[in-house]
């Protein structure tokens, strides 16, 4: 894909020209498959993430919401979710972030997540410069990687010279943060760059390096230094120091109540119990992968607590969603490459009554098992695997189960 | 001997063709010197100082005024000992940070604001000509690298914060920003996407310089400045060691 490709192309010259520096960004960027199966699927459980729009002008807002389950059986090698940060995969300021909430709290900094919490978020982005970007939200998980929400394809188009950021500060003062502090801290560095090339040309246009080793050796050196140099030097000496210190003393007192950057975490609970929620049960007794067919077979036995009869609507996981085809409350969203519409087959598909404890045998087949890289499962460390069971009521109400399973390969 | 002509600086030993070659042979050093620093130093300071010199909201009052001028000092020191001790040329540090100056500018216009959309004055680099100047005066006037390791370490160091609060003073004006009081710097991390360089990988003050209170930046630049008079030194002798005069020796 385009991105893509432009964002490796982008990080190789930012390399070069970094003389291998540290990138600014990308790195994560569209890393979905990067990440070890068992962390895209027994982490952070995305689910009903949508965008408001498709198309957008420049200035104009886009709106991502979802919800996520944070995995109780979270893998033993990834580090808990103690610093987690909300992000958007886009390449770059493309889209500036204006707001963002996480269980409808602003979220601007990092947070830590709780296992098994349920939360919901928001992210408002501003359209800001022209093109067609593949958007996800994902996490940032300290020292674990990006784990990715699912992505949408967003198109911006007019002048990105029509864009504008502006904000407040406490003061009433309004700044526009495209151009604030450009122009003054460019003043600055050609002031001192005058001062220093002065200096530099100042001994330059004498003759250099032979000749002054010449003079050095044969014992003339004090002559390479005449009295007029020295009187420079002791005063750009006294006037640099005085004249630092004297600006400094200028912008404290221009900016008197300039504070430290903030560095606090946000504190933000999960939302009341939205998956695990205590009314349908589901035990996972064995689960084998077909590897000819790549199709995940799980028998699992599902308790109904609700006072509703429940059937199993769609199992997700990694972003893959599998929908059982014979039921028309979800998978709205066919057209989406993710989405394997038909690939949920239950061999007893009728209803769980209430009370019910059923035992189920369900296939989530589809070569997206492949094509997303989770089949690597069987030869990692950990090959639990894990996702969200969606099941509805005759109403269409929605119970969600998270579950978790070791899987065991069936190669014929 | 006065000077009776501005221009008419010692060293002349030579006239003719040999001035107009050991001249020649002074442009093709200095070009080669210019490349080789902003390559070479600008490489050494991406890698060392990297994000705190790169991001508005990372230029706190702890580690940004103690990591850069303990990193910064290293080539000027190095270059220093070349050029004072074989030229008597007491420009190695302004040489060496305007050639870092000549680099971070090109990266942040071409790699950061042109493929990368960022605009520049989130990413304005600090300046270290004042330090530099300093040190280079410090070394020419007292021609002892005691002197210098000492008073010239320590005037580098302790001038990096004050001269660059100018330039950044601004970005630390208050916001109130999604029910939180924000410096402007930190909005400008929130709201300009970076995907691989989340909130919490920031190394800056947490506040955990409790005793200090409100005097973590000169608390920090003294810190730099002990550690720079201990570096200073050292990188004069690794510059001392590097640069072999064989070659200018058999000239
Ligand atoms: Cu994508």
């Amino acid at each position: 894909m385009f991105i893509h490709i432009k964002n490796y192309v982008a990080n190789v010259f930012l390399a070069l020209t970094c003389l291998l520096a540290a990138g600014p960004n990308n790195a994560y960027a569209h890393g979905e498959k990067a990440l070890e199966p068992f962390i895209r699927m027994r982490t952070i459980q995305w689910y009903d993430v949508h965008l408001t729009q498709d198309k957008l002008k420049i200035n104009e807002e886009v709106t991502i919401t979802g919800k996520f389950h944070v995995a109780e059986d979270w893998p033993r090698s990834v580090p808990k979710p103690d610093m987690a940060y909300l992000n958007v995969a886009v390449p770059g300021p493309v889209f500036i972030r204006t707001e963002r909430y996480l269980s409808g709290q602003p979220l601007m900094s990092s947070v830590a997540l709780k296992l098994g919490g349920d939360y919901d978020f928001k992210i408002v982005l501003k359209a800001r410069i022209p093109g067609r970007y593949h958007i996800h939200p994902f996490f940032n998980l300290h020292d674990a990687g990006a784990v990715m929400g699912p992505g949408q394809w967003v198109d911006v188009t007019g002048d990105p010279a029509a864009f504008t950021n502006s904000v407040k500060t406490i003061s009433g003062e309004t700044v526009d943060m495209e151009s604030f502090g450009f122009a003054n801290g460019v003043s600055w560095h050609v002031f001192w760059i005058v001062l220093g090339t002065a200096w530099l040309l100042w001994w330059v246009r004498r003759p250099l390096f032979i000749p002054r080793f010449k003079m050095l050796k044969s014992g003339h050196g004090d002559a390479l230094i005449t009295p007029l140099d020295k009187t420079i030097a002791k005063a750009i000496l006294v006037a640099v120091p005085l004249f630092v210190f004297g600006a400094y003393a200028m912008t404290e007192s221009q900016y008197p109540n300039a504070i430290p950057l903030q560095a606090a975490l946000d504190q933000i609970e999960p939302l009341p119990p939205a998956v695990n929620a205590g009314k349908v049960n589901i035990k996972v007794i064995r689960t084998e992968y077909r590897v000819p067919v790549r199709a995940m077979n799980m028998v699992a036995q599902i308790h109904n607590y609700s006072d509703q009869p429940i059937r199993i609507g769609e199992f997700a996981s990694a972003n893959l969603r599998f929908i059982n085809p014979s039921l028309g409350q979800s998978g709205k969203n066919e057209d989406d490459t993710l989405v394997a519409a038909k690939g949920l087959v239950i061999d007893d598909d009728s209803l769980i009554q209430p009370g019910e404890t059923k035992t189920v045998s369900m296939a989530a087949a589809d070569a997206l098992w492949e094509t997303e890289k989770l089949d690597g499962l069987f030869r990692d460390a950990d090959s639990r695997m894990g996702g969200l069971l969606f099941l509805y009521d005759p109403s269409g109400r929605r119970y969600i189960a998270s579950i978790s399973t070791s899987v065991i390969p069936k190669f014929d | 001997m006065a000077t009776t002509n501005l221009f008419d600086f010692p060293p002349q030993p030579y006239t003719g063709e040999k001035a107009r070659l050991t001249r020649a042979f002074d442009y093709l050093i200095l070009v080669l010197a210019l490349f080789l620093f902003i390559g070479a130093f600008h490489l050494h300071m991406a890698l060392t100082v990297g994000d705190w010199d790169f991001w508005l909201d990372w230029k706190d009052r702890q580690w940004w005024p103690l990591v850069t001028p303990l990193m910064a000092i290293t080539f000027p020191a190095a270059v220093q000992s070349v050029m004072w001790t074989h030229f008597r040329l007491p420009l190695g540090a302004t040489l060496c940070v305007s050639c870092l100056l000549i680099g971070m500018w090109i990266t942040r216009i071409f790699a950061y604001h042109y493929w990368n959309y960022f605009p520049i004055n989130v990413v304005l680099p600090a300046t270290l000509m004042p330090s530099a100047l300093v040190l280079d005066m410090i070394l020419m006037l007292s021609n002892s690298l005691t002197v210098t390791s000492i008073l010239g370490g320590m005037s580098f160091a302790l001038l990096f914060y004050p001269s660059n609060w100018p330039i950044f003073a601004m970005f630390h004006t208050s916001v109130e920003y999604g029910n939180a009081q924000l410096t402007i710097a930190d909005v400008f991390g929130f709201q300009y996407i970076r995907t691989g360089m989340p909130e919490y990988l920031r190394l800056i003050e947490r506040g955990t310089l409790r005793t200090y209170g409100q005097y973590a930046t000169p608390l920090s630049a003294f810190c730099s400045a002990l550690l720079c008079t201990l570096m200073y030194p050292l990188w004069w002798h690794l510059g001392k060691w590097f640069a072999t005069i064989r070659y200018v020796k058999t000239i």
